[in-house]
């Protein structure tokens, strides 16, 4: 088996938990908030 | 032929000879259609914006993803650039820019640029336009060519044009019907050389194909394998990430391992690809093994390099070496000094973009000449280059636009030795999002931000970027914001009402 093989066999999985909240209208709503202001915080210091 | 400050003699004060300056922006993309908009907006009425770009078209590039899928249509990506220019009093001619005369010609006193037109009404007409000011944003030369066999006019797909990604399709459809016949079928994504950029576009369209064969029911059927010349996955062309998450540094290539785990994605990386023949590609890895990969559907995006032009001085001379790199792109503002990898800075990198030796033409978006790369360049025992590119997205490009307006309104208003703005990629940041999927509920993005784009070791000892502003994070979320800036793109670039509050 090669390396990248390898690797992508021990990385970790997410568990049942965080694939849930992934797909949860609730949580993404909140994580679309936070999204949009880190990009907004980019884009603010890009335009200094 | 240049005053003391290093501007041409017979352009000054930065003006034409009535007073009315005239700028020209060859290429209607994200940098080049982001700085024609805003010129116009900052210049005074009498003065004149002219655009040239060959396609009627304007396209939100990375939306071409979700056409190479079959879920979006290329009228939804793009639309007609000439009504838009009509209302914004822009000069649009439909052509492409082939020769820089910077300081014009014996039988042509003023700078200008040849263009051929494309413009069905005129097609095969050239002519000369006269300039006070140019901004190249000409971007990428697709240049499939490197790689024999490369490409949709010979064995494999691309994403990079609304009709590439149409084609793509299409050929990505077939092979979803013969999946559902219950053949077997090997689907490759990636990069089609060992110099190409624009890794996140490969990546976000192998997610996008394995998440279309789940939803056809089909994946236990596909082998998918996305195929890069990355040094490792989570590379993006940008050297990986460090990010911080739940009080842990991780980095970007577990992240990404991750991904490629728990979607049943095999990966192949440090991979030159030599050539593609029907149903098989052939590629060289960085330990200097050739080896070959079968498939029956690939997507590989070619190498970039500058648009075909050609400059020439007053006499005629070509100069075309003291204006362009040899990839083709144009010398700016970088540090060009050839140096080993240990000793790249992030002020190695332009801050205003303007020509290293035309002070009054500037290079924006993928049309500059990089200093170098981002990620450690490495070669194989056989001295082939293995190393992603730098990339230039969208932001940075749509940034570099603006930045180089801002400059020109400016020389134009107070004259040509008013500084220019600045906007270094070692000073802003970049947001990429991969997104999978179509619809509120079933789709899923991995988001990622970076700051800055090139690492600056001395403000940010150890990544050489913002802990802080350098984050990953996977979930449907992510799919929103990607809907969201394709609805917001292509409403700025239509320039409806209030369009300039939409940052680049
Ligand atoms: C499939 C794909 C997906 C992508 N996804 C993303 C993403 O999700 N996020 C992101 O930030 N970036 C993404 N990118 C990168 C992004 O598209 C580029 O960064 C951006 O388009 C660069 O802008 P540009 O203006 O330099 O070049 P372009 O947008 O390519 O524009 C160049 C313009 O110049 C014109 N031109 C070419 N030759 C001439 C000539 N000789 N004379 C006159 N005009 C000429 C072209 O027709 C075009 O209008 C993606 C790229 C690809 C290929």
């Amino acid at each position: 088996m090669d390396q990248a093989a390898a690797d992508i066999k021990n990385a970790p999985l997410p568990t049942q938990r965080t694939l849930r909240l992934r797909q949860n209208l609730a949580f993404q709503l909140w994580r679309f908030i936070i999204l949009n202001l880190r990009f907004a915080k980019i884009i603010a210091k890009g335009a200094k | 032929m240049r005053d003391p400050a290093g501007w041409p003699v017979f352009r000054r004060c930065g003006r034409g000879e009535f007073g009315v300056a005239r700028v020209v922006v060859l290429g209607a993309g994200i940098a080049g259609h982001t700085a024609a908009l805003h010129l116009r907006r900052m210049l005074a009425k009498e003065h004149q914006v002219t655009v040239v770009s060959p396609n009627s078209k304007w396209n939100w590039i990375p939306s071409n993803i979700w056409v190479g899928v079959g879920r979006m249509t290329t009228d939804q990506v793009t639309f007609a650039l000439a009504p838009v220019y009509r209302r914004q009093r822009i000069e649009f001619h439909q052509a492409l820019a082939t020769e820089l005369h910077p300081e014009g010609s014996p039988s042509n006193n003023a700078p200008y640029v040849s263009v051929r037109y494309t413009d069905p009404k005129r097609a095969g007409e050239t002519g000369e336009i006269t300039y006070d000011y140019l901004i190249n944003a000409t971007g990428p030369k697709l240049n499939f060519a490197a790689t024999p066999g490369l490409g949709p006019d010979a064995n494999s797909v691309s994403v990079c044009t609304p009709d590439h990604a149409r084609e793509a399709a299409e050929r990505f459809a077939e092979t979803v019907g013969k999946l559902k016949q219950g053949i077997r079928q090997r689907l490759v994504v990636g990069v089609g050389h060992g110099t190409c950029t624009c890794e996140g576009a490969a990546f976000e369209y192998c997610f996008n194909v394995e998440h279309e064969l789940r939803m056809a029911g089909v994946r236990d059927l596909a082998d998918v394998t996305y195929l890069t010349n990355e040094y490792e996955l989570g590379d993006f062309g940008v050297g990986g990430m460090i990010f911080h998450q739940n009080g842990f540094e991780t980095t970007s290539k577990l992240w990404t391992e991750s991904l490629f785990r728990e979607r049943g994605v095999k990966a192949i990386v440090q991979a030159h690809v030599e050539s593609v023949e029907p149903g098989t590609i052939h590629y060289e890895q960085l330990d200097g093994s050739k080896n070959s990969l079968d498939f029956d559907f690939a997507m590989l995006l070619p190498p970039f390099r500058g648009a075909d032009l050609k400059a020439f001085d007053s006499t005629g001379n070509e100069i075309s070496s003291e204006v362009f790199a040899p990839s083709g792109f144009m010398k700016v503002d970088a540090d060009y000094t050839e140096r080993p990898y240990e000793q790249w800075s992030a002020q190695d990198w332009p801050n205003t973009y303007e020509s290293a030796a035309y002070p009054n033409i500037f290079a924006v978006g993928i049309a500059f000449a990089p200093p170098h790369q981002i990620s450690k360049p490495r070669q194989s025992p056989n001295g082939t280059l293995i190393t992603p590119a730098p990339p230039r997205t969208g932001m940075p490009s749509g940034i570099m636009g603006k930045t180089a307006a801002r400059t020109i309104a400016d020389r134009i208003a107070n004259g040509a030795s008013a500084s220019a703005h600045r906007a270094s990629m070692a000073t802003i940041g970049a947001g990429c999002v991969a997104s999978s999927g179509m619809g509120l509920r079933n789709g899923t993005a991995a988001a990622m931000t970076m700051y800055p784009v090139v690492p600056d070791f001395k403000r940010f000892p150890g990544t050489g970027r913002s802990a802080i502003d350098t984050f990953g994070e996977i979930g449907l979320a992510g799919h929103w914001v990607k809907y969201m800036l394709h609805v917001m793109f292509i409403y700025k670039a239509r320039a409806l009402p209030g369009w300039y509050l939409i940052p680049e």
